[in-house]
């Protein structure tokens, strides 16, 4: 009865924000005519259904091939990295690189070594492997101690091991991971388009149509791209949901895990932790290698620092990195900030106003599915080309994952932990200050390991497409101007960038969880 | 070894290397359990009995000391297919059915499932759970879980049968019923058991001989021999005499 009400009072809440949205539309309300009814966009669509099959052809193709592939390479890399914990250690680099990396900021560089589809291809399948190699790991290393006691007791190894239980008791785990995976490609292919050439594609046409200043269109390509994404999310979570009636554990593991592998000796930990320094830039260095392309166009790292330190426009090149670094940054951190606070006072306040959170929450999970930062034109139109745009694609795509994140953390705090302020008397907001917030604190770094990159690909892609200001910016210019060197610093910048706040966050929060005797959450 | 058929443990010693601080988990561990024999181990948490089953099954290698199951080293016995184990909770896997549960162990020694298929028949029929066989875990209560456990324990015919307390997730009565339950089994394949349990009257209903183990290191302090007749009915749990052993191993615990 209840799951019926709350399914019922979902619809009505999507009917009213229909009709709020229509009425806006119609009426012009949001900066001049910026936001369109749905009638209007549904009737523009429907116009423009000639030039939609192509453009959704490429994108669909892109994506699903770099879906594929990426899954495919993410498996295969999960199951070695959990099979041989030094290959995860030298590799490390390389997946918080692939991680933190604004996608953005590579898709030239691709457009400048690959050809034809290989470059969203590839962007594709990198915002697909990071997620799929991340659950095979946790989903072959979490399984069920006891069940590999057994098959060791019979005499069965690693092997055995592998294929009677940790493979198909990561399945539902590795869905999981598809089920994120699947908008990740898709964005990925829209970001690769936004990036560089070819004629088809959902983010081609909605790059060509910004210009012409007809939102109705923008909408519907909007709209079509969300529903694409969208439909993949739905599809592997229902497909899981199939699974997992079968493959949930029935009994709690009350096994004490095993011990981490012996503490490494200095010496072979130091070789280790080098090799996953100069993975990344041996993989970059293979790369070109493999491609083929001329020296001119390609830089290897070496090339870089010889553009940045040693060549002869060198202090240009410097000054300019460095002016549109001092534009990006300081936005990105209050865009993040902003995204992060407003996140977690919402999170926060679910323990207060639970109905009214939980009214907004499937309004969140959508936004999961959503590829919001390619909607980012969708957004020119309605803020312009200054800096709030900026500010604002940052703090929504930043702000919905972090809210959703901390969300479902709070969820698994156990209700005895918060009665039992309340079973003395306490207020609620004695009962947040002391239980709500502290067990936040895990998600509240896992929120902002996620939100990190996201941030700066966020505001890298406003500053590309709209307010022609910092690294963005300096990218899209490189292009034009055939400055290649530019093009490839830019990249390893902001690559170099991502990676570092990633690990200043790991680093902080390792410390403060070990003070407060937490360990982090997933 | 004078007992070929059952366990021989002989001076076993095992530490624990952990955060600076060495621990003695097993000191001087010296056991033997005749062919056929069922043998409890009973002591309080941490003083290494599950440390001794982990042993004997292979899954730890001892530091000091010489193991044999059915006169040979563990791992070689395992592999051989004599031992069968069933773990504190059931540890199913849950995505196969009760039958293809029962089959793990086959499978993971290389035994043909079809030639098979009859004996794994009879074993779920032993448990009791005949109309079961495809039912997956998670239809099951938590005492036919158990059971299952137990089907696959004995589904090779284990020569030596290990349990670490099959029943420690059950309540007290369905605890009793599954004791009478493995009485039965027990006395019907004839193996050599050996169960790590924490409770003294699963202990002195089921075994020939309770194993008392103390903690800081983990040894053994006395071995009591139980001199109950078998069958053993459930009238024995309130039988005065029955209570005088269980008060006589609860003074050992307690370092009496």
């Amino acid at each position: 009865m209840a799951a019926e009400a709350s399914r019922w009072s979902g619809l009505r809440n999507a009917a009213i924000l229909l009709l709020l949205w229509e009425i806006v539309g119609r009426l012009d309300l949001v900066a001049g005519g910026a936001l369109p009814g749905l009638t209007e966009i549904l009737h523009r669509l429907w116009i423009d259904r000639a030039d939609y099959p192509l453009h959704i052809w490429a994108t669909l193709y892109a994506s699903g091939l770099g879906f594929v592939i990426g899954n495919l390479v993410g498996i295969a890399a999960g199951v070695i990295f959990a099979l041989f914990p030094a290959a995860l250690r030298v590799f490390r680099g390389v997946n918080i690189a692939v991680f933190a990396l604004p996608p953005i900021a590579i898709a030239p560089i691709l457009v400048l070594t690959l050809s034809g589809m290989a470059p969203r291809v590839t962007l594709a399948a990198m915002g697909v492997y990071f997620v799929t190699m991340t659950a095979t790991v946790i989903g072959i290393t979490q399984a069920d101690s006891r069940a590999r006691d057994l098959i060791r007791a019979y005499g069965g190894g690693r092997w055995d091991v592998l294929r009677l239980v940790q493979l198909r008791g990561a399945v539902p785990a590795i869905l999981a991971g598809l089920r994120v995976a699947a908008p990740n490609a898709v964005l990925g292919a829209i970001l690769a388009e936004f990036g560089g050439g070819g004629r088809w594609g959902l983010g081609t046409y909605l790059l060509g149509s910004l210009g012409r200043g007809e939102p109705d269109r923008l909408w519907g390509i909007g709209l079509v791209a969300t529903v694409i994404a969208g439909l993949s999310y739905a599809g592997f979570a229902l497909l899981s949901r199939r699974m997992l009636g079968a493959s949930r554990a029935v009994t709690l593991n009350a096994a004490v895990p095993e011990a981490a592998p012996a503490k490494l000796s200095p010496v072979p930990r130091l070789l280790l932790g080098l090799a996953a320094i100069a993975m990344p830039f041996l993989l970059w260095w293979g790369f070109i290698r493999l491609t083929g392309v001329p020296d001119l166009i390609s830089k290897t790292p070496w090339g870089v620092i010889d553009y940045l330190f040693l060549g002869r426009s060198a202090e240009s090149a410097q000054a300019r990195l460095l002016a549109a670094l001092a534009e990006t940054l300081p936005i990105t951190f209050v865009g993040m900030l902003a995204g992060l606070g407003f996140a977690f006072l919402l999170a926060i306040s679910s323990r207060l106003f639970p109905r009214a959170i939980a009214a907004f929450m499937p309004v969140a999970l959508i936004t999961q599915t959503m590829p919001l930062v390619a909607l980012t034109p969708l957004l020119v139109l309605i803020l312009g080309r200054g800096t709030t745009l900026t500010l604002w694609v940052t703090i929504s795509v930043t702000f919905f994952p972090a809210f959703v994140t901390l969300a479902q953390g709070l969820a698994l705090v156990p209700r005895s932990a918060e009665e039992l302020p309340r079973a003395y008397g306490a207020s609620r907001w004695t009962e947040i200050r002391m239980v709500t917030i502290p067990a936040s604190l895990p998600y509240l770094f896992a929120a902002t390991r996620l939100t990190v990159p996201r941030a700066l690909l966020g505001v890298m892609i406003a500053e590309w497409l709209a307010t022609g200001k910092g690294l963005g910016n300096l990218l899209n210019q490189s292009r034009g101007f055939l400055d290649y060197g530019m093009i490839w610093s830019v990249a390893a910048v902001s690559v170099a960038l991502s990676v570092l706040f990633y690990q200043i966050v790991v680093v902080i929060e390792r410390r403060v969880l070990r003070r407060v005797g937490m360990s982090s959450a997933e | 070894m004078q007992v070929p058929d059952g366990i021989a443990l002989d001076g076993v010693g095992k530490t624990f290397a952990g955060r600076g601080k060495v621990v003695e988990a097993l000191r001087d561990v010296t056991l033997s359990c005749p062919s056929g024999s069922f043998t409890a181990i009973i002591g309080p948490s941490g003083c290494g009995k599950s440390t001794v089953m982990r042993i004997a099954l292979g899954l730890e290698s001892a530091d000091a000391g010489q193991v044999r199951i059915a006169g040979a080293p563990p791992l070689a016995a395992a592999r051989d297919g004599v031992t069968g184990v069933a773990f504190q909770d059931a540890a199913l896997l849950p995505w196969r059915t009760v039958r293809r549960n029962v089959e793990v162990p086959l499978e993971v020694l290389r035994q043909p499932l079809r030639a098979n298929a009859a004996k794994v028949q009879a074993m779920i029929e032993l448990v009791g759970l005949k109309g079961y066989e495809n039912a997956l875990p998670g239809e099951l209560s938590g005492g036919m879980r158990q059971r299952v456990a137990i089907a696959r324990a004995l589904v090779t015919h284990p020569k030596v049968l290990f349990m670490d307390e099959p029943f420690g997730a059950l309540d007290q009565i369905l605890r009793r019923q599954m004791n009478l339950e493995l009485q039965r089994i027990w006395a019907e394949t004839g193996s050599t058991a050996f169960l790590v349990t924490h409770g003294i009257d699963e202990a002195v209903f089921l075994a020939d001989r309770v194993v008392v183990m103390h903690a800081n290191p983990g040894r053994i302090v006395e071995v009591i021999d139980i001199p109950f007749a078998r069958p053993r009915a459930p009238e024995l749990f309130s039988d005065p005499a029955f209570h005088a052993v269980c008060d006589h191993i609860a003074k050992v615990l307690h370092g009496g």
